[in-house]
């Protein structure tokens, strides 16, 4: 009787111990399936980067003053903003990305009646710092719809924070000269990067998978381009913006 | 058709395009050609309100101001670091397309900030001239000073007090018994719709900016073509002061120049000096800005001598003064409050029965808001209250206007 019960415990140990083995077999399939459906597949090993290159064929033209028909002489002389900084950023982040909202802190300047820099990459919660170097008053604003907002008119030396927290691309322009304006793009993820002087990039701690990428410049995106980051690896990928 | 259904029906079909076209659609930034060194931009402006029987809110060019579409196009060509030519046309209603301004800009010195400007120039005097642009005005309506007609012409004028006090609020349509019979409008302290032809200079040192001009007009009646053989001489300074004053601008101006053409100096006395029969004007200006309010203020005080023909005669000279405040606060990105107070008064005359002000004198309150639809695209709304004291026409006005303005 007893050889008998203890081997009906046995099978009944035997039984639940497949039981919880094959639920926790389930669960990790389960697991690998889940984080393999989503966009770019994450895999807890080392990350890697994707850099390249973006040839600007088109090149956009700074927006020039108006004539200024009605002033009594040449306006002062500014200072010509930067259009040639392009943005890459993935377009869908890996899963876990967006785990970090507490944004740091940025500055544009508007010096020599040109807002410095003229494009800012930032990601959600960032505040940006708008400092007027100039002798005289700016009146920086925007209309866009992931952030509104009206720092009223300030002087030399004084600043005034925004703090972002919807991502969107946002235009900034001032409200006193209408020739400047500049572009803040907002990421809910930290994958993205400004282009140096001749094109490059690098997107850096990119987890391994395959993602779309895309190129912006002065309001003009590429279409996505995938670009498959090998474990610890770098991806190459380069635009040509039309 | 009328001025007030050709300016509605413009103003609608301005609506409907801009909505149809898709605002994002429309240019919003000045078109760069040749490298950045032409440059082209525009205006466009509707206005639709209440009608103005009591005459307002007319203009120089007899439109009303509450109902008028206005195009503008500007352009400055960048022949060199020293020369530059700009220009500007405008049309109301779709009218005729005028020259509203085409002249040299000469920068003898690149280091220097003094230019010499040759043509029709922008006005020198006061502060509102150069900022009429609807974008540019918080309101619909415009500061008396610059819009309201006065009884005065330069072709034609009263051959006594009498004559004159009979005219009072008649200066949208009025004429007289010495200089041209036929009917035509009087002119404002300074118009704000037409531009000098002539020769301007202008320097800025720090803080300082001054302007000197000679012109063939004067700031109530400037002209392409001069009329009279005399030159208007006319001066601005203006201080900008920067730390802690930073916002404020200060301004002073003065104009001389002979008023009335030779045919009417001539009708009067004669070959005599048509140069002795001047519009003198004085102007001083205050603006501050801070944060999201801006607050304006000027006076403009004008004085016209005239031939005294006949008994009673014509006080000498004729003054008129105009006093305006103007607020506008932003409540919200893209949303303002703005509100002006005019005043208008007028020197006494004494007539055979009647001593008063040669003209009506006329009070002005007008509060409105403005709504970015989007950077350049503006509607604005406004309610306004004018008051006359004395005069033949209506001599109180509620009105409302509301107006759509675009610009690249």
């Amino acid at each position: 009787m007893e050889d008998h019960s203890q081997r009906t415990q046995r099978k009944q140990r035997t039984q639940r111990g497949a039981a919880i083995a094959a639920r926790f077999v389930l669960a990790f399939v389960s697991f690998v399936t889940f984080v393999s459906s989503v966009p770019g597949r994450v895999a807890a090993a080392r990350p890697g980067a994707i850099r390249g290159r973006v040839e600007l064929r088109r090149t956009a033209t700074p927006v020039e003053r108006r004539p200024g028909v009605a002033d009594l002489g040449t306006p002062a002389g500014r200072d010509i903003p930067d259009v040639l900084r392009s943005v890459v950023y993935l377009e869908s982040a890996p899963r876990g990305a967006f785990e970090t909202s507490e944004g740091g802190h940025a500055v544009m300047d508007q010096r020599n009646e040109t807002f410095v820099p003229h494009v800012l990459a930032i990601t959600t919660g960032t505040t940006v710092d708008f400092p007027n170097s100039d002798k005289f008053y700016h009146n920086v604003f925007s209309l866009s719809k992931p952030r509104t907002f009206d720092l009223g008119r300030y002087a030399a030396g004084n600043t005034r924070p925004v703090r972002f927290d919807r991502p969107g691309i946002v235009r900034v322009f001032c409200d006193i000269h209408s020739h400047m304006s500049a572009f803040i793009l907002v990421f809910s993820h930290p994958f993205f990067a400004m282009t140096d002087g001749e094109g490059r990039y690098r997107i850096e701690n990119v987890p391994s998978g395959t993602y779309g990428v895309i190129a912006w410049n002065e309001g003009t995106s590429s279409e996505p381009k995938p670009a498959t980051v090998p474990d610890g690896g770098v991806a190459e990928l380069d635009f040509t913006l039309r | 058709m009328t001025v007030w259904s050709t300016a509605g029906r413009l103003a609608w079909l301005l609506v409907v395009g801009v909505s149809a076209a898709g605002a994002q659609t429309l240019p919003s930034e000045p078109i760069a050609l040749a490298g950045g060194r032409v440059t082209i931009s525009g205006d466009a402006s509707a206005s639709f309100g209440s009608d103005d029987p009591g005459f307002f809110n007319y203009t120089d060019y007899e439109h009303s101001a509450f109902r008028l579409l206005r195009i503008d196009l500007s352009a400055a060509v960048k022949v060199s670091p020293h020369f530059a030519l700009l220009g500007e046309v405008r049309t109301e209603n779709l009218g005729r397309i005028r020259p509203y301004a085409l002249y040299l800009r000469i920068r003898p010195w690149t280091a220097r900030e003094f230019d010499i400007q040759v043509g029709r120039v922008p006005p020198t005097f006061g502060a509102f001239a150069r900022r009429t642009y609807a974008s540019d005005n918080p309101l619909v309506g415009y500061p008396l000073a610059y819009q309201y007609l006065t009884t005065l012409r330069p072709d034609a004028f009263a051959a006594n007090a009498d004559e004159l006090l009979r005219k009072r609020s008649l200066g949208w349509l009025l004429r007289y018994s010495v200089g041209d019979s036929n009917a035509d409008r009087g002119v404002p302290l300074v118009s704000a719709f037409r531009w000098d032809t002539g020769v301007q200079v202008h320097g800025t040192k720090g803080i300082a900016g001054a302007t000197a001009s000679v012109t063939a007009g004067t700031v109530s009646n400037p002209l392409f073509a001069d009329d009279n053989g005399g030159r208007q001489i006319a001066g601005r300074l203006e201080l900008r002061p920067t730390g802690g004053l930073s916002g404020l601008v200060v301004g002073t101006s003065l104009a001389r120049g002979p008023f009335l053409t030779q045919t009417a100096a001539r009708a009067a006395v004669g070959d005599g000096d048509a140069g002795a029969f001047t519009q003198d004007a004085w102007g001083g200006d205050l603006e501050y800005s801070r944060d999201h309010y801006l607050l304006r203020l000027e006076t403009v005080v004008s004085a016209w001598h005239l031939p005294i023909v006949q008994a009673p005669p014509l006080a000498q000279p004729l003054r008129a003064v105009s006093t305006s405040v103007e607020g506008r606060y932003r409540l919200r990105p893209g949303l303002y409050a703005a509100a002006r107070y005019d005043h208008l008064g007028f020197s006494d005359v004494a007539g055979t029965s009647l001593a008063a002000p040669w003209d009506a004198p006329v009070s002005r309150v007008e509060a409105g808001a403005g709504y970015s639809i989007q950077r350049n695209l503006l509607l604005k709304v406004s309610y306004q209250h004018d008051s006359r004291d004395g005069g033949v026409l209506l001599r109180s006005a509620h009105m409302i206007a509301a107006q759509l303005v675009y610009w690249f």
